[in-house]
């Protein structure tokens, strides 16, 4: 960052007096710090960072400058994956640019795959359970995949592997999908993974993919992983240094696969994470924020500051740059990141619906590995879903 | 008041009063005739307490009539009245419903259980030596001593399926005795409502007994030994013994532990959100962690809010009323 501020202060002398500070607030913490700033209007940042499904919601509270302006003069707009610019437009106006971006895929182990046989990643759902079972029935004591209820964007891979839809939008209006036959299949293969295959366990109910969520992070896939306990490991590339703080012993084995879709051979889509960097509404500065804005998130920074995080840069020629095909562990990941899907995770009302407040699809997951009756419990998802998603479409 | 009155330096003889001193005499009666005195004493506290206290309940009062965000704090959006939207979607919202039933069901378990547990080592200490008893209240109370969150943690541990103590030493258990489910992986703290709250219960028992048992146990000290001891010479059981002498001359103790215990049991929030998963578990919400996910989770409502709080607060004015009707009917708190 710092040599980022030095470079920023060479490109606009006028600016080389300014000082910059960066503040790092916990990752959970950022709605409650956005709302403190928003509602007293002071101790608001002048740049934040944000989830790129958080935009359109900050965007409808009225905490981010529309720079709609700025990011059409500016030479990087233009090379910005299309889809992820779109997200942070509402109405018509821009209120931030993608920075990094990730997606998930499926972490495995070559040793493990070499020891029980499989010369190739498993491209259909069949494959996958298959070599789940034989990877967990060659390692004594593991479990062959992960499938945690608390893990949407993963669930969400299931749902579009099949074909099916979260929700989509008609006339307006959000339709929540979760109910049509493909959608169901994706549902009932990813419940099914733990009541009839199997192959994951019951300690991942009510689990995000590394542990029980909010708390002291222990347990949970991502540590069952690290530690050789789990085959088949849900996640994006940002875990790899989480997974070396529980344990390197099997580092130089780990490697990736997209997820696959229902029958192959193409992927699933995968849901198209990332961070965005916006100005701030009440931003004395908006004039230098943006400034500062285009050095970091300049082709060059991205792709630096990506690659040290184990993200990808959000533009179209980064992305299909060998280093990423030629990493054991990128090769996947950077395969998964040529077919990926935002919606509906773009609605503003979809932090509402998949975090806190209703945790709709975690909550739905849940109780379907708990054994609750499927059409119901799918259907009434379904139903909260699409109210939660058109929530305050009326009044606008 | 005649007699306070002919004490009043005015009356007396002497130099005459300065025209500040008359002032002073004349506030002085003013506030003796008509007994103010206590009502300026309790002003600066009524005031404190009116600034923190009474003032943001009625701002929350109002809040929970209205569509109070972030839009309207800034100024984007206008307030509106929504009249009694905030509580009609509530009570319509099946999640309260299990929320609330959570709350009620944990304190119907957690506050006897406290109470028995207590009891049960107030009873023992009482019994114990000098030394002894110093030891095992100083252990007790340890736990009482133990930070919240800290204590959370350490369960979480110990209930955690990744070589937790609890499920560890269950899954070496005979299967006759635990059941056939599969301990080792058992998920205590997210599976579902009725393992986690097991789990609080317990853990909220361990925290909150040693504050019963010492109360207890100050209880019984003041109790003349002679009357038990007359008990037991006329052959009662130590059964028959707490139930027809020691319990009824504890009773405002009692009365006091209850109603704390349900308001405090009622009330948790700390342990049921490190332990459940913070917000992300709904099956698994109490009445406080409910309303923690709708008021205060981004984008916040704290018009939803207030309007839960309200009801909360019904909710324990109707628990404490109960109570003090019933301890003031007994001559207990008068």
């Amino acid at each position: 960052m710092n040599g980022v501020v030095a470079q920023w202060k060479s490109e606009f002398p006028q600016y080389k007096n300014t000082k910059v500070v960066t503040d790092w607030i916990p990752w959970t913490a950022n709605g409650t710090d956005w709302t403190n700033a928003l509602t007293s209007g002071k101790g608001g940042p002048d740049i934040t960072e944000m989830g790129n499904t958080e935009t359109p919601g900050l965007a409808s509270q009225g905490a981010l400058a529309n720079i709609t302006s700025d990011v059409h003069a500016w030479s990087n707009g233009s090379q910005i994956i299309p889809g992820n610019l779109a997200n942070d437009t509402v109405n018509g106006n821009v209120y931030g640019v993608p920075w990094f971006g990730g997606v998930r895929g499926i972490w495995y182990n070559k040793n493990e795959f070499a020891a029980a046989g499989i010369s190739a990643p498993p491209t259909t759902w069949a494959q996958l359970v298959s070599d789940a079972k034989l990877l967990m029935s060659k390692n004594k004591g593991s479990y062959g995949i992960g499938a945690p209820t608390d893990d949407t964007d993963a669930i969400a891979s299931f749902i579009w592997g099949a074909g099916g839809q979260i929700a989509v939008q008609q006339n307006g209006q959000w339709v929540a999908q979760l109910t049509s036959a493909a959608s169901e299949a994706g549902i009932k293969f990813y419940a099914d993974l733990l009541l009839t295959q199997h192959v994951s366990s019951t300690k991942y109910i009510g689990e995000t993919e590394i542990g029980a969520p909010g708390s002291s992070g222990a347990g949970g896939t991502q540590e069952d992983f690290a530690l050789g306990k789990l085959d088949l490991y849900i996640d994006g590339p940002w875990a790899e240094s989480q997974l070396e703080t529980v344990s390197t012993k099997n580092k130089a084995q780990w490697a990736s696969f997209p997820i696959p879709s229902e029958n192959g051979p193409n992927p699933a889509p995968a849901f198209a994470g990332g961070s965005d960097l916006g100005v701030w509404v009440d931003s004395k500065y908006k004039a230098a924020d943006w400034s500062l804005v285009s050095v970091m998130d300049n082709t060059s920074n991205a792709t630096t500051f990506a690659n040290s995080q184990g993200f990808f840069p959000e533009f179209t020629s980064a992305l299909t740059s060998p280093t990423y095909a030629s990493s054991q562990i990128l090769a996947g990941f950077a395969k998964a990141a040529g077919y990926t899907q935002i919606a509906p995770m773009n609605n503003k009302n979809w932090g509402t619906a998949d975090t806190s407040q209703y945790n709709i699809i975690p909550n739905m997951m849940k109780a379907l590995e708990s054994g609750a009756n499927f059409q119901a419990t799918v259907s009434k998802a379904n139903t909260e879903l699409q109210n939660v998603l058109n929530t305050g479409t009326e009044t606008g | 008041m005649a007699e306070t009155i002919q004490h009043e330096p005015a009356v007396l003889p002497g130099p005459k009063p300065s025209k500040w001193q008359r002032v002073r005499v004349g506030l002085a009666t003013f506030i003796r005739r008509y007994k103010l005195a206590p009502y300026l004493m309790l002003l600066p506290a009524l005031a404190g307490i009116g600034f923190v206290i009474l003032w943001p309940l009625v701002q929350m009062g109002i809040f929970s009539f209205q569509n109070y965000g972030i839009p309207q704090i800034d100024g984007s959006m206008p307030i509106s009245w929504v009249g009694f939207a905030n509580f009609t979607n509530t009570f319509r919202d099946p999640e309260f419903w299990l929320s609330l039933r959570i709350s009620v069901l944990f304190a119907l378990v957690a506050v006897p259980g406290t109470l028995i547990v207590g009891t049960i080592v107030g009873l023992l200490l009482n019994r114990l030596g000098k030394k002894m008893s110093a030891f095992v209240s100083t252990s007790a109370l340890l736990a009482w001593a133990t930070p919240t969150v800290t204590a959370s943690v350490l369960f979480f541990w110990m209930f955690n399926p990744d070589g937790g103590l609890v499920d560890w030493t269950l899954a070496r258990m005979p299967h006759w005795l635990v059941g056939n489910t599969d301990w080792a992986t058992y998920n205590w703290a997210t599976t579902s409502a009725i393992p986690a709250y097991t789990m609080i219960a317990l853990l909220v028992i361990w925290q909150a007994f040693p504050f019963v048992a010492i109360t207890v146990l100050a209880g019984l000290k003041t109790i003349p030994s002679e009357v038990s001891e007359a008990a037991r010479v006329d052959g009662a059981s130590p059964w028959r013994v707490f139930w027809r002498i020691t319990f009824p001359l504890l009773k405002p103790i009692y009365l006091v532990l209850l109603l704390l215990s349900v308001i405090w049991d009622f009330g948790i929030f700390t342990q049921s959100y490190l332990i459940t998963g913070g917000i992300a578990n709904a099956n698994e919400f109490n009445l406080s962690l409910y309303i923690y996910a709708k008021a205060f989770t981004f984008p916040p409502s704290w018009g939803l809010g207030g309007a839960l709080a309200l009801i909360l607060a019904l909710i324990l004015l109707v628990v404490t009323f109960g109570y003090v009707r019933a301890s003031v009917k007994q001559g207990a708190l008068t």
